[in-house]
């Protein structure tokens, strides 16, 4: 039953790891994007990316501590 | 350059050559458990144990004298008043209050026999709540522990730091009045300027009012991140109840500054009919909550994540070397963790001014989302037009180049 628990936290944390990925690899690639076509704009739309990256990153991090909770 | 890596690399070699020196051989049943170390260097504790040194051995068994730094319990029940004891073992030996195997603190039944508590009670077979009861337990006695731990030690020397620095800063400031800046003040108030800006940004005229509490935030995060990556220390941030507890002052900041549109936003958001009110208020009062918990969460998982990787990395060495009985694993494990280990160190300086930075931005954003009242919005559209205006007019510049 543990060891279920174990590879069930596992494969969570390797699932948080995609859609972070993919939600901060979207959200910089656009970024760079939007930087390249307005390169005067970089400033602000570095403090957004930042600030978007951070609410993206909150959220796998709760998926961390679930998954973490589910091993110890 | 080159001399000081070699001079880095010698270190390490010569570090390798230290531990060969004592493996603790011949030890059968002794395999090196990673993830009882990695937690034993996360959690807090009530000393500050800094290393074991080997003792001579005992029926094959080497024995280790720990080198730690007692810190002072300080309990306070309704049976016993407040209580001071120097140590863990003092407070053990009082006979009044016992540990439980979590290392909280509960107070034994007076007048019971002290016979040793049967193990049986920490049987595997137990379910978690069942896991708590011990024994002798004084089920009618709450104990509130005020001890000073490792962690709280560490604050109040982040916090003897800080005032250090920044009253060098501030000497500075009257000493060199309308002079260039020097020494620490130089560096220190280029980041100081840097909060203030992103402040100023999102706050406009009110930032002069958070702003002691943004650069208090952003440079006790900053500092204590920094602390937490020199050796012997805990890491601060990667304590819930420390991000809690700034998580908190964040959220009185916040709730306390709301403006009146932001209390009707939330109750009675305008424009959203009657019946969806049902539905919305409960989720917007639950959004009152989830802000703070979330920067807590964000702070503490970013911070134990890296001392869990860097320790992970080095926990390689004894896992490859099989606990000193296989050096060439041991080597092989330490070339390999070591290396990884530097790399996400350096990573970890940069995660711990860009959390403190996170964590400073978020809360001036809520702050700057709660203050802000209808009047501003106004302003705020003014300044969007203006901004738009400009980008045109480069634009069409740009376009007749």
């Amino acid at each position: 039953m543990e060891t279920i628990g174990v590879a069930g936290a596992g494969i969570g944390a390797g699932l948080t790891a995609i859609g972070a990925g993919i939600g901060i690899g979207r959200l910089a690639g656009s970024a760079v994007e939007a930087i390249a076509r307005q390169p005067e704009a970089s400033g602000d739309i570095r403090g957004a990316m930042i600030l978007t990256a951070a609410f993206i990153e909150g959220v796998a991090l709760f998926a961390v501590v679930v998954c973490l909770l589910a091993v110890l | 350059m080159i001399k000081k890596v070699l001079l880095l690399a010698a270190a390490c070699v010569l570090s390798l050559c230290i531990m060969r020196a004592t493996p603790p051989e011949g030890e059968e049943g002794e395999k090196f458990n990673a993830s009882e170390v990695i937690l034993h260097h996360i959690l807090d504790s009530h000393d500050w144990h800094i290393t074991d040194i080997p003792a001579g051995k005992e029926n094959g068994k080497t024995q280790y004298t720990p080198i730690a730094l007692h810190l002072p319990w300080i309990l306070y029940s309704s049976r016993d008043g407040l209580k001071f004891y120097g140590s863990t073992h003092a407070l053990e030996a009082d006979g009044k209050f016992g540990l439980d195997h979590h290392g909280s603190v509960y107070a034994k039944k007076i007048g019971a026999t002290h016979a040793p508590t049967t193990e049986t009670a920490h049987d595997s077979t137990h379910t978690t709540t069942e896991a708590h009861h011990v024994e002798d337990m004084d089920e009618s006695v709450s104990v509130l522990d005020f001890s000073i731990t490792k962690t709280a030690l560490q604050i109040i020397l982040v916090g003897l730091i800080m005032v250090l620095v920044f009253t060098s800063v501030a000497r500075g400031y009257v000493r060199n009045r309308g002079k260039a800046p020097s020494g620490l003040q130089s560096f220190f108030e280029l980041i100081i300027i840097f909060v203030r800006d992103f402040s100023k940004e999102y706050l406009g005229d009110k930032h002069e009012k958070f702003l002691p509490y943004q650069l208090t935030l952003f440079f006790f995060i900053w500092f204590s991140n920094l602390l937490g990556l020199t050796p012997l220390n805990s890491n601060i941030a990667g304590n819930i109840s420390v991000t809690a507890a700034l998580a908190v002052l964040s959220f009185i900041l916040i709730n306390v500054n709301g403006s009146k549109d932001y209390w009707k936003h939330i109750f009675a958001a305008p424009g959203v009919p009657k019946p969806m009110l049902v539905l919305l208020t409960p989720v917007e009062l639950l959004g009152i909550f989830t802000k703070p918990f979330a920067l807590a969460i964000r702070l503490f998982a970013n911070i134990v994540a890296g001392h869990f990787m860097v320790l992970s990395l080095i926990s390689l060495i004894f896992l490859l070397g099989d606990n000193g009985r296989n050096v060439a694993g041991a080597s092989g494990g330490a070339v390999l963790g070591i290396a990884f280990a530097i790399v996400i160190f350096c990573l970890e300086m940069l995660v711990a001014v860009v959390q403190a930075y996170i964590f400073t931005l978020l809360t001036t954003v809520f702050i700057s989302m709660a203050v802000e009242s209808h009047d501003d919005h106004h302003h705020e559209t003014h300044k969007v037009l203006d901004t738009e205006v400009n980008r045109d007019l480069r634009l069409s510049d740009f376009n007749a180049h």
